[in-house]
């Protein structure tokens, strides 16, 4: 791989590596889901993945917790690779924080429950402090007033930002967002971004699916485009939305009406 | 012809103590079939594929059997395969079991599978094992969904203890069934067991009309 054309441009290259791709290959059965992605994810890092619908962006962030189990290529988590080991890989998760399109709250538990319960059954935290450390988060995404609610007394923003808040609860070294906020009301859309902004200059390396450009283009370090299974081109925002250099790019992005 | 209902005062101990019977079989009965139903619904989901495979096998026989026959079954069955001389109690509890564990084994299972899977895939992502997610995550959700079809298990049940007489469970049919014989009170004993089922079993029936109502799903 050419060092210097994947890594021009990459202000906090200088980071230790959290996660490291190379030549992941994904199949469902005869499908080729992924063909060879090969990524960097640097700490502090917000990584944004781009591109058409089925091109395999989710694919990539479930075998990066290791949801889906891939057939080929390597996946490095801080230095080492995933382990197949389901005890071990359960502990590699507890350093990742994941959040879905549909949120996935429990919606038995309150949203104080919810931000507690990892702290609670995967970090064995008594009740007092896992409720503190929930409390906390909440607060982080403006919501401690909504701690007594349950999921289906919340819009979908703030059921989006307690998911944020429950996957943060785990102090995890890398933040996994798929389509954030793609299941969202248009007015409620801002308030999750803005979360991740927030998360984002507090140094909070993220990995992000999304069809939201504006943000990509403003608060994303690095950008990769997606198609068909592979990266078609990969690179600082400035280059992918205002210079692209492959035609799948300029497609993608004027079939989005992307006009910088 | 004339009615005596004295008969039914003169043995309201023994009718009291065989109504209590048939409550102490009913309870005991679920308390131990529905952990052993979430067990086998747990088998069939996630075991190895020999083991789902009897204990759906298992599910479909018990399920697809006549309880009268496995009550007879177990009372000539169970000794020689056990070895034990259980008690006819102990054998009606046995075949009651094995036959509510089977409907209550398909129940969860159906209650398990009806929530999502990101459910369990959210619980996974915080590390949760898939035992974890299934007690802190799925189970207490499918609970609630299935609540009321349990209950009408239960109310089934009740009636259902009745079936134990045939081996001589010292339960209210069964108890019902000697004082006729002794007295020759038929319909005084008929009518009085029927009021008797029909006075504690009325509110249970309205009480699963009541959860029905209350846990219909929302989401
Ligand atoms: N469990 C599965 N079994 C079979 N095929 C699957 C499975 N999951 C995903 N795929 C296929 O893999 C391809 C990539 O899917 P993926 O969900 O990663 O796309 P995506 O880029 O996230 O798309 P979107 O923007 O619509 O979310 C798709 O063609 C999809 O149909
Ligand atoms: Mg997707």
């Amino acid at each position: 791989m050419n060092k210097s054309a994947t890594q021009s441009g990459r202000t906090k290259a200088g980071g230790i590596t959290i996660i490291r791709y190379r030549g992941v290959v994904k199949r469902y059965g005869d499908f080729q889901a992924l063909s060879g992605i090969d990524l960097d994810v640097h700490a502090g890092e917000v990584v944004c993945l781009i591109g058409p619908s089925g091109s395999g962006k989710s694919t990539l962030l479930r075998c990066t917790n290791g949801l889906e189990s891939i057939e080929g290529g390597d996946i490095e988590f801080e230095g080492t690779a995933l382990p197949r080991d389901e005890r071990e890989l359960r502990a590699v998760r507890t350093r990742m924080g994941m959040v879905f399109q549909s949120f996935e709250l429990f919606p038995h538990l309150t949203a104080l429950a919810n931000v507690a319960e990892g702290p609670r059954t995967v970090l064995r935290k008594h009740a007092a402090e896992a409720n503190r450390r929930a409390s906390a988060m909440l607060a982080k995404v403006g919501l401690a007033d909504k701690a007594p609610n349950y999921p289906s007394a919340l819009s979908g923003g703030q059921q989006q930002r307690v998911a944020i808040a429950r996957a943060l609860a785990m102090e995890p070294d890398v933040m996994l967002f798929d389509e954030p906020t793609s299941a969202l009301d248009p007015e409620t859309i801002g308030e999750v971004l803005n979360v991740m902004k927030q998360l984002a200059d507090e140094g909070m390396t993220m990995v992000v699916v999304t069809h939201e450009m504006t943000f990509a283009r403003r608060v994303g370090d690095w950008i990769a485009v997606f198609d068909a299974g592979r990266i078609v081109e990969q690179g600082p925002p400035e280059q992918i939305f205002d210079a692209p250099t492959t035609e799948r790019t300029r497609d993608f992005l004027s079939h989005l009406g992307w006009t910088g | 012809m004339t009615f005596d209902w004295s008969v039914v005062w003169q043995h309201r101990d023994a009718l009291m103590a065989a109504t209590g019977t048939t409550i102490l079989l009913t309870f005991a009965t679920m308390a131990i079939a529905v952990p052993c139903g979430i067990m086998v619904a747990a088998l069939r989901l996630y075991a190895w594929k020999p083991v789902r495979a009897l204990a759906t096998s298992y599910v479909e026989l018990f399920r697809n059997l006549p309880l009268i026959l496995v009550v007879y079954w177990a009372f000539y069955v169970l000794p020689i395969m056990t070895g034990l001389g259980l008690s006819p109690l102990a054998t009606g509890l046995a075949a009651l079991v094995l036959n509510v564990t089977a409907y209550n084994a398909e129940t969860f299972r159906a209650g398990i599978n009806s929530i999502r899977r990101g459910q369990v895939e959210a619980a996974m992502a915080l590390g949760m094992s898939r035992l974890q997610a299934l007690r802190r995550v799925v189970l207490p959700q499918a609970l609630r969904r299935i609540l009321p079809v349990l209950a009408s298990t239960w109310v089934s049940l009740f009636k259902d203890t009745s079936l134990v007489s045939v081996i001589a469970v010292t339960e209210l049919a069964y108890v019902a069934m000697q004082i006729r014989a002794q007295t020759f009170r038929v319909l005084e004993m008929l009518t009085a067991m029927a009021a008797i089922y029909w006075l504690l079993g009325y509110p249970q029936a309205k009480l699963v009309d009541w959860m029905q109502r209350r846990f219909a799903v929302t989401e």
